[in-house]
């Protein structure tokens, strides 16, 4: 018996009481539950019985209430003393080998926070946003052109308007356009920041360059199917450079933030305080002692 | 055994455990809510469905005084305890008192209100799903005043009679808590029937 | 020991004439005898229900049969589905409850005694008013007996136009009554668990069993009451007139469907969280091994506590929602399968490496592992809203939920009676007996269940009282009543075992299966004031730390 462990005490022989006062039994709950199912029965039946239950029912709430008040009502049981012998036929206890986990995947040590890749989201939007607007300026002479465009993504309001109309301001779809840039933005970013420290050697050439351009040839390639009109709308060199934008200046941002720890090179069993013996190392001093 | 009794732990230093009364009133709480909120919900579902009238705009009129009574009956009903366990007797059953009547008076409102629709307005629980709805839900209400007044009167009673003290204080909360919740219960009630109903 | 638990039981038997014997079951306010009290009174409500079952299962047994009556037929599963639930779930749950929460959470009796008391009696009182409706249901107007109108007793069906007479207030009023009996139960035990642990039981140390039976009654809080709500809306609108659910005068039938299924549903998962709570003592007693992921144990009952009152609608997929209410309703339908196979996970997990002992307990928690989690894809299947509105209401429900309910939870109810019999009568049952209920259970089991998924998916619908012949539902049905009758054998044998077993078993000692929990440390059967002296705990496996004292668990908490 390490001197240290606290066992616990069950039917320690230590002041044993002689004897116990538990609530005494009392035939009043029973008398109540069967007066209100008669109160409930006589409407089913007859009203007689319902006032035979509601009878019954008052009858047992007063007898209940002078069980418990003044005073509780106890019914002393003597205690019988004996001898429990709690032991086991298998004394004795395997472990697991808790080797060190399997190395699976090389993950950062340490990443940036999740305000980081807010940040650059945004801040990539801004910079997306400029570089669109002055796609829209150039190409047509107003800023509301690409807007509209990135509305239409979402809402089939543009569609209606004839081309003329597609430079002008239209305040719902400036909404839904916003509102879309915007979660977009967010979500991208989050994903940006969470992939930049895994990404090898130059992270702003990869994420910032390749990858937009990558996005931006498959979604050109695609949209053909997905949706044509829009297609036909779009100027391909201008998204990519406006992607690309949002991608370096994301990066750069993202980069600027410092980096925290990651417990993903901390054991499983610990990250998820599974459970104790055989997967967790012993602690240090068992449970406080006095 | 014997070798182990050696070993016997110390209790840990302080072992404080809830109230059982307290917990059990709160979960009795939960469970009414939850009746509550199914019959508020079939109310604000109904709001405008009835195929005939009265309607509640042509009817209704906010109780506004009988409202005030039950709400400060509340606070009597606070400071009540306070002086339970103050030992102050004395202002103890005058604030338990004036909790009842403030009850009271309230159901009397509801009493005035139904009497004034059912003879004046012809608006029974079987005219309408308004008529159905809204005597449902004040009447569940009402039920709920009925039996927090009926306790309320048991424990007057008994505080006349000298025999509450100090040491009931505890027993004497969990009352007030379902008090507080009944209270409660009512604002809900007439924002809905009185201003989101109307 | 052992001799001194026959000593008391003979004394009990014997030497006392037997109406003191009654007087004394019903006044007694000790958990124990009320826990015993609920479980017999499920266990005769579970016989009642069966035959209810072989009843329909007979007619069904061949095309166009005779047995019974279409009228019969109606009462047989509208008593059958209504008792199941109502009348033998629930209180055998609550009955486990009641005996064992105390005893393992080191007190002497629950939180309010009297009113333990209290809702058994009520519980049984109207679980007797449900079936007088049989004698008395005539009525008033002389129409109906029992009630017919299903176990959901969907709006209109319930309107007075349609059934006339009390045969469906009957149903109303005692699952009303019954189900505030739960409610004061569910109270009891919340306050039990939270106000009467024994020093040193922090929540963090619980076992499995009072922290699961918990997050149930919580659910039972506030998933019962809007049952009862809207049980009393129809007294409303049957005695007063009302209109909740006229759909003549603007009410609407649907939103009883709503409010029914808020309770139906997370009413499934307050009778299965107590056989998950069943699961969590036996498997790592019967593994040797502490449960796998406590805490996440934890976590995932109180998230399926939650998510499970997000779900309801998913039974209503065929009345024609709104797409955003269908998307709604099938993702968190499928989301709560995610806690649930963690659950599933943290059994293997406990089972795997240890040295596992296969005794009944534990067999009948295997057949629940597998059943369980075929039963839970069979739910996923229908979660999914279009594959609902192919299959909703078919044989293929029926099949689903008779897995979820029997492969499931009787199993893991069955695991529970041989797993603590030894600890209420202070004998074990015959493992001979066990093995044999255990095998012609499962046989009988698959060979009813599995085949009713099929007549479903040929487009059976459930309710009918006979069909054509040469749609081929034939032989799938007959298999299903084969299956049911070598189920009720095994029954027998079951309830055989228990009443040889009381008589003849072997002494069980106070800890037959060296186990870890509190209850095993006292007498079988305990005494009535549980433990003389309030134990001080200090880690989840109290038992543990004094059998290994070289090495308890609390070095590792």
């Amino acid at each position: 018996m390490s001197a240290q462990s606290s066992v616990n005490r069950i039917d320690a022989s230590a002041a044993v009481p002689s004897e116990i006062h538990l609530p005494a039994p009392t035939a009043w709950p029973f008398v109540l539950g069967l007066g209100f199912v008669l109160l409930f029965a006589g409407l089913l039946t007859s009203a007689s019985i319902s006032i035979l239950g509601a009878f019954l029912s008052v009858a047992a709430c007063v007898g209940w209430f002078r069980e418990v008040l003044p005073r509780e009502h106890e019914e002393v049981v003597p205690v019988v003393p004996r001898e429990i012998p709690i032991r086991t036929e298998r004394p004795r206890v395997e472990r697991f080998p808790t080797a060190p986990e399997p190395v699976r995947a090389w993950l950062p040590l340490e990443t940036y926070p999740i305000s980081a890749g807010i940040k650059g989201g945004w801040a990539g939007s801004v910079a997306m946003a400029v570089l669109a607007c002055t796609f829209g300026l150039i190409k047509t002479g107003s800023i509301w052109y690409p807007i509209n465009l990135l509305g239409a993504i979402v809402f089939e309001e543009p569609f209606r308007l004839d081309p003329a109309q597609l430079n002008a301001f239209h305040g719902n779809t400036f909404l839904v356009a916003l509102i879309f840039h915007a979660t977009g933005s967010t979500l991208v970013g989050l994903l940006y920041g969470a992939m930049l420290p895994m990404f090898p050697r130059r992270p702003i050439l990869l994420g910032g360059v390749i990858a937009p351009l990558l996005w931006s040839g498959l979604l050109s390639s695609l949209l053909g199917l997905l949706n044509p009109l829009l297609e036909s709308l779009i100027n391909w060199y201008w998204f990519a450079a406006s992607q690309i934008g949002f991608g370096v200046v994301a990066g750069l941002i993202v980069m600027r933030q410092h980096r925290i720890p990651t417990k993903e090179n901390i054991p499983f069993a610990f990250r998820a305080g599974i459970e104790a013996p055989g997967l967790m190392h012993k602690k240090d001093g068992g449970e406080k002692q006095l | 055994m014997s070798e182990l009794a050696a070993a016997v732990p110390s209790p840990p230093q302080s072992w404080t455990l809830p109230h059982r009364g307290k917990v059990g009133m709160a979960g009795l709480i939960i469970g009414e809510s939850s009746i509550f909120t199914i019959f508020v919900v079939a109310y604000i579902y109904y709001i405008g469905k009835s195929l005939s009238g009265p309607t509640p705009r042509e009817v209704l009129e906010p109780p506004i005084f009988f409202t005030v009574c039950l709400l400060s009956s509340s606070v009597t009903i606070h400071f009540a305890e306070k002086f339970l366990e103050a030992g102050n007797r004395g202002a103890f059953l005058f604030a338990w008192f004036l909790t009842a009547l403030l009850g009271g008076l309230f159901l009397y409102g509801t009493g005035h209100e139904w009497h004034h629709l059912i003879y004046d307005k012809g608006l029974t629980i079987s005219t309408n799903l308004f008529g159905t709805t809204y005597y449902s839900l004040v009447g569940l209400h009402a039920f709920h005043v009925t039996a927090g007044l009926i306790m309320l009167v048991i424990v007057l009673l008994f505080g006349l009679a000298g025999r509450v003290g100090p040491e009931h204080s505890l027993r004497v909360q969990v009352l007030s808590m379902y008090w507080h919740f009944v209270d409660a219960v009512w604002v809900v009630v007439f924002t809905v029937i009185y201003i989101l109903g109307r | 020991m052992a001799s001194d638990a026959i000593a008391i039981r003979a004394q009990g038997v014997a030497s006392r004439p037997w109406v003191e014997l009654v007087h004394e079951w019903i006044t007694t306010v000790d958990h124990k005898r009320i826990g015993i009290l609920y479980i017999v009174y499920a266990l005769l409500f579970l016989v009642i229900g069966g035959i209810e079952a072989m009843i329909l299962r007979i007619q069904l047994i061949v095309p166009q049969n005779n047995f019974v009556s279409p009228q019969v037929f109606n009462r047989m599963f509208t008593m059958h589905g209504t008792t199941m639930i109502f009348f033998v779930a629930m209180p055998v749950l609550f009955g486990f409850a009641n005996y064992f929460v105390p005893l393992m959470i080191g007190a002497r009796d629950m939180a309010f005694p009297r009113l333990n008391a209290f809702s058994f009696w009520l519980s049984a009182f109207s679980g007797f008013l449900l079936y007088f409706s049989f004698l008395g249901g005539n009525g008033l107007y002389g129409a109906g007996t029992a009630p017919d109108v299903g176990w959901w007793a969907y709006a209109p069906l319930t309107a007075r136009a349609f059934s006339p007479g009390h045969s469906s207030d009957y149903w109303t009023i005692a699952v009303l009554v019954a189900g505030f009996g739960s409610v004061a139960t569910a109270i009891n035990l919340i306050a039990t668990i939270l106000c009467l642990r024994c020093p040193g039981m922090k929540l963090s140390r619980m076992p499995l069993f009072a922290w699961l039976n918990l997050v149930m009654s919580g659910m039972v809080l506030i998933t019962i009451t809007p049952l009862s709500a809207a049980q009393i809306m129809l007294l409303i609108d049957r005695y007063l007139g009302g209109h909740f659910f006229d759909t003549q005068a603007g009410g609407s039938a649907a939103i009883w469907m709503h409010f029914f299924w808020i309770f139906g549903h997370p009413e499934v998962y307050i009778l299965i969280i107590p056989c998950f709570a069943f699961m969590s003592e036996v498997v790592p007693v019967f593994s040797r091994k502490p449960i796998f992921g406590y805490p996440v144990m934890v976590g995932a009952t109180v998230t399926i506590g939650f998510v499970s009152m997000s779900v309801w609608a998913h039974h209503m997929f065929t009345i024609g929602m709104s797409s955003p209410a269908n998307a709604f309703f099938t993702i968190t339908s499928m989301v709560v399968g995610v806690p649930t196979g963690i659950k599933i996970f943290n059994w293997l997990g406990t089972m795997w490496g240890g040295k596992i002992q296969f005794k009944t307990p534990m067999l009948f928690c295997i057949g629940f592992l597998f059943q369980f989690l075929v039963a839970g894809l069979t739910g996923i299947m229908l979660a999914c809203a279009p594959f609902d509105w192919q299959l909703g209401n078919s044989y293929f429900v029926v099949a689903h939920f008779h897995y979820v309910i029997v492969g499931g939870i009787l199993f893991a109810l069955f695991a529970a009676f041989y797993y603590w019999y030894p600890k209420i009568t202070g004998k074990m049952l015959s493992e001979t007996l066990g093995k044999w209920h255990f095998w012609l259970f499962v046989i009988g089991f698959h060979l009813t269940f599995d085949p009713m998924h099929i007549p479903g998916l040929l487009g059976m619908p459930r309710r009918i009282y006979t069909y054509e012949p040469g749609r081929g539902w034939e032989i799938w049905n007959l298999l299903c009543t084969i299956g049911a009758f070598v189920q009720a054998i095994a029954t027998l044998i079951f309830v055989g075992n228990m009443i040889y077993s009381y008589f003849k078993g072997r002494d069980a000692g106070n800890d037959p299966w060296d186990a870890w929990t509190l209850e095993w440390s006292v007498s079988s059967p305990p005494p009535s004031y549980n433990f003389a002296v309030i134990p001080i705990v200090s880690s989840r496996r109290p038992l543990w730390d004094l059998k290994h004292p070289e090495d308890p668990d609390s070095q590792y908490e």
